[in-house]
């Protein structure tokens, strides 16, 4: 299944890059980033399929059984707007386009240094030979990663002004998933790429498995009355346990359930709260009106400014 | 009837068989492994994980090893190309396009991402020199007295000269628009304009581009025929493979082949093996007929390399010295 999954995505991709992309390219002069845009290409494929994916297996659950009415159309439109330009990589490839110089600076001088980046596989060879379970490690660790900044957008107050963003959204759906502001995505990047730099960047040749953890991901923000369970409410994060994080009484530092994908970390560190029958209204009280019901441009820039205040001492954040 | 035919015939198609098939070694860049095919059935008989981002792969001068360069992974993969056994790997910074001196003293590294050529010395591994280049050194030719190494620079749309002697640059010009492929051919540099529809003939001593050939939109990289007597020319935008007269540089024949075609190897037959890298597949060519096979590899095929083992069986080993020319990068 997995094979066929990849081949039907290459063969998808390569005709779309050689019949249309590429020759576009080599009509503006473009054919250096020819490698690039077929990744990009892929990326923005796998994010349209990602979708549908997503759609076909949390919007059926949300009719059958939502935690609440949808009064708010207007704010789960925002969220699509969120979702359509993190998940088809157009923010990627415009922080992509702006940052590549920087990066060929930043890696030849990490070479230079005579630092090579290593990989868990060259610390663990017998991963070499199990790519999967390599994988895995990757998800783990990054997860991890993941958790900890997380709980560092709470608990900062010039980061939670940027991170409320995602929190003031009332009417949550499996939409709010990519709900989070541009700056924000920046730092998430460079904390990925700090991590890469201790362990290497996780294999990309697993389209199958990254698409189930963004259903996961996806899926912990429905509006659904679900959970997975004494013992797999402990295994994955649910929409149970996600949507006690984005309660009411849950925003700034006062939060629980930080998880992404495995909710051991709130265990190991004493923020899990595993109540199964808590279902509460989602929303930050604290945030100015915009972040919960303005469009994609008003919020972002009310985050920046809220963003600012904080830094430098003005406003509330 | 049928029946009884095949019952005929299957013996001889056994007889045929080779005792031990060529192996095909691809390297998938886009999923991280590297697909070795038996040259006979086309079977692919193994896949070997790599660690990210494998793009092409030179034989050592003894012929002993086949180096795999892995960019994104950091590190060159020493396999025994009879076996595809992995015997060693080596911590190298961003390794692209790799090749050795034509003395075998020097282990020449790209790296496109982080705009450098590293100088090895090629037993111990050491690094003698890394050169800051200006955008994206992307492929290599060198002068076959190895004082001179002149590379593409696909983002400034130069190549540069670089001597082995002093590890200094030593000149740069302008070529065309992404330069990516280069090969040196009887005293002159061929390079491929990737983004134009020609490539361009350098003489390295005036450094003046004497001509230009045309092969089609996205000319790309370029190939000498084992016995010399043509060149092979890829273009990656009209997917095209292109046979060029080695004396005079004209176009002799144009074969289409949709995929967009990148490097290419030699089997002992005569066939000419080119990965197509937006099909996720690699083409075997009859030359002489222009029919054309493809076979499914792994996501985005890029670097190609044939071990003619029926050659080691029969005892007709080549010499290391001959072996680059069967064995195209």
């Amino acid at each position: 299944m997995t094979e066929s999954f990849n081949h039907a995505l290459d063969d998808a991709t390569g005709w779309i890059f050689e019949t249309l992309l590429q020759p576009l390219m080599y009509q503006w002069g473009l054919m250096d980033w020819a490698d690039d845009a077929l990744q990009w290409l892929q990326f923005g494929l796998f994010g349209l399929f990602s979708i549908a994916v997503v759609y076909l297996v949390c919007r059926p659950l949300e009719a059958w059984r939502p935690v609440e009415p949808v009064t708010d159309r207007s704010a789960i439109r925002t969220d699509i707007v969120y979702t359509l330009l993190t998940r088809l990589g157009l923010l990627p490839m415009v922080a992509f386009v702006l940052l590549a110089s920087l990066q060929a600076w930043w890696e030849g001088s990490v070479a230079d240094s005579g630092f090579v980046p290593p990989t868990i596989e060259t610390l663990f060879p017998q991963l070499r030979e199990m790519p999967v379970l390599a994988f895995a490690i990757y998800a783990v660790i990054l997860d991890f990663g993941e958790y900890w900044r997380h709980r560092f957008q709470h608990s900062f107050r010039w980061w939670w002004a940027l991170h409320s963003i995602h929190h003031a959204q009332r009417q949550m759906t499996f939409w709010t998933d990519d709900r989070n502001h541009i700056l924000d995505e920046v730092i998430a990047a460079l904390w990925f790429g700090a991590i890469a730099l201790l362990i290497g960047v996780p294999p990309g040749q697993f389209p199958l498995l990254v698409l189930l953890m963004r259903l996961a991901e996806s899926l912990s923000h429905a509006n659904v009355r679900l959970s997975f369970g004494r013992i797999g409410e402990r295994l994955i994060v649910s929409p149970r346990f996600h949507r006690l994080h984005h309660g009411v009484l849950s925003t700034a530092g006062h939060g629980k359930n930080y998880a992404v994908l495995l909710p051991v970390w709130d265990w190991i560190f004493g923020t899990a709260d595993f109540r199964r029958d808590v279902f509460p209204r989602t929303g930050d009280p604290e945030a100015p009106e915009a972040l919960a019901t303005g469009g994609w441009l008003r919020q972002q820039a009310v985050g920046l400014k809220r963003m600012a205040g904080a830094i430098f001492g003005r406003g509330t954040a | 009837m049928r029946r009884r035919a095949l019952l005929l015939t299957a013996p001889l198609v056994l007889l045929a068989r080779p005792a031990a098939a060529d192996l095909v070694y691809v390297l998938n860049s886009g999923d991280s492994s590297i697909s070795i095919l038996d040259a006979f059935t086309r079977q692919e008989l193994r896949r070997i994980p790599a660690l990210r981002e494998v793009h092409h792969l030179v034989l050592s001068p003894d012929g002993r090893d086949l180096l795999i360069a892995d960019s994104g992974g950091n590190e060159i993969l020493f396999v025994d190309p009879a076996t595809g056994e992995i015997r060693r790997r080596e911590r190298v910074s961003n390794p692209y396009h790799l090749d050795f001196s034509p003395d075998g003293r020097l282990l020449v590294i790209c790296s496109l991402r982080r705009n450098q050529v590293d100088v090895y010395d090629a037993r111990s591994m050491a690094l003698l020199a890394r050169l800051r280049m200006p955008e994206k050194p992307s492929h290599m030719a060198f002068r076959p007295d190895a004082k001179v190494v002149y590379v593409t620079l696909q983002g400034s749309g130069t190549i540069a000269a670089i001597s082995l002697e002093t590890n200094q640059p030593l000149w740069e010009i302008p070529v065309g628009r992404e330069p990516a492929g280069i090969a040196w051919h009887r005293g002159r540099l061929i390079i491929g304009i990737m983004g134009s529809d020609h490539f361009a003939v350098v003489n390295p001593e005036t450094r003046e581009i004497e001509k230009q050939i045309p092969v089609g939109r996205g000319a790309h990289t370029i190939f000498v025929q084992p016995d010399g007597r043509a060149l092979w020319a890829t273009s990656r935008v009209q997917s095209r493979l292109v046979e060029i007269d080695p004396s005079t540089l004209d176009v002799r024949r144009i074969i289409d082949l949709p995929g967009g075609p990148d490097c290419i190897a030699f089997d002992p037959d005569g066939r000419l093996w080119a990965t197509l890298r937006w099909s996720g597949r690699v083409a075997r060519v009859d030359t002489r007929t222009g029919e054309v096979e493809t076979i499914r590899v792994g996501r985005s095929p890029h670097g190609i390399f044939i071990q003619p083992r029926r050659a080691e069986t029969e005892g007709l080993a080549q010499t290391a010295a001959n072996r680059p020319a069967t064995n195209a990068r």
